[in-house]
């Protein structure tokens, strides 16, 4: 079971992240609104794992992925966006995002994820 | 832009749109054809998106609050309502022109789009040069349109 930070600008979004890894049988810490929020509640919370979407208010999450990254290496990141093109995928890789999952996502697809990851 | 790029970049982001609702809704639908619109936008429920890059514009899907309802009852299998009605409408948005943007990029346009805005109530949309309007029905759940407003 690995805690995690849910990060997402909507609702809908956050909601269902959280019951999809609810019934994987992960434990969601907490839930952030835009990039800034997730550095702020990833300092507080230290999970293990980080969901993050990519285009959000404030500080989108490339630039969150980048801020987490410097305070913890080893954090495992996995970006879920609606936006799925190459050089999408390669900057998050690159700030270093574990894997990359384009929306709308299934549950197996999560879990495909968490299995390589963690 | 001229007017051969113009309609370039119109058939680029028509069949995006297309190839993205298909994928994103799972739910059987016939396509009108599309139609130009000059005249300004009057909607009542709808979500804005924006497009930066080598496309600059915006995307617009309208229809029903209802009919959004049932398509996130038939993609997340639960009804919907109030704030979490909103949130759905705005991915839903978002997940569209998230696949146009993945769509195009295979030939080479590269764009980035916004976080969606809700727009809700009496609602008058001005200042576009061109729009494009899509219209979408799907089977036994309502009528969604999409407008390409090209700067």
């Amino acid at each position: 079971m690995a805690s995690v930070l849910v990060t997402d600008d909507a609702a809908f979004m956050r909601m269902q992240l959280r019951d999809i890894l609810t019934k994987l049988g992960h434990e969601v810490v907490g839930e952030a609104e835009n990039g800034q929020d997730a550095v702020e509640k990833y300092k507080k919370l230290k999970p293990e794992l980080i969901t993050m979407d990519i285009t959000m208010p404030e500080m989108n999450g490339i630039e969150a992925v980048q801020e987490i990254k410097k305070i913890d290496k080893e954090v495992k990141i996995i970006m879920c966006s609606a936006m799925g093109q190459q050089g999408m995928v390669v900057d998050a890789i690159r700030a270093g995002a574990n894997d990359f999952i384009v929306k709308p996502f299934t549950p197996e697809r999560i879990q495909e994820a968490l299995d390589k990851i963690l | 832009m001229t007017t051969e790029q113009r309609s370039s970049v119109v058939t680029k982001l028509l069949n995006g749109t297309l190839s993205s609702i298909k994928s994103v809704i799972p739910i059987d639908y016939q396509i009108e054809k599309p139609k130009m619109v000059k005249e300004d936008l009057q909607l009542f429920y709808g979500v804005l998106i924006g497009i930066t890059g080598d496309i600059r514009g915006n995307l617009v899907f309208t229809g029903q609050q209802s009919t959004f309802g049932s398509i996130g009852e038939k993609m997340f299998g639960m009804p919907l309502e109030g704030e979490m009605l909103l949130s759905f409408s705005g991915e839903l948005g978002n997940m569209i022109a998230g696949g146009i943007s993945t769509s195009i990029s295979q030939d080479g346009t590269d764009i980035n789009i916004t976080s969606p805005t809700i727009m809700q109530g009496n609602t008058v949309l001005h200042g576009h040069k061109q729009a494009l309007k899509l219209t979408v029905n799907f089977e036994s759940v309502g009528t969604m349109n999409t407008y390409l407003l090209i700067d």
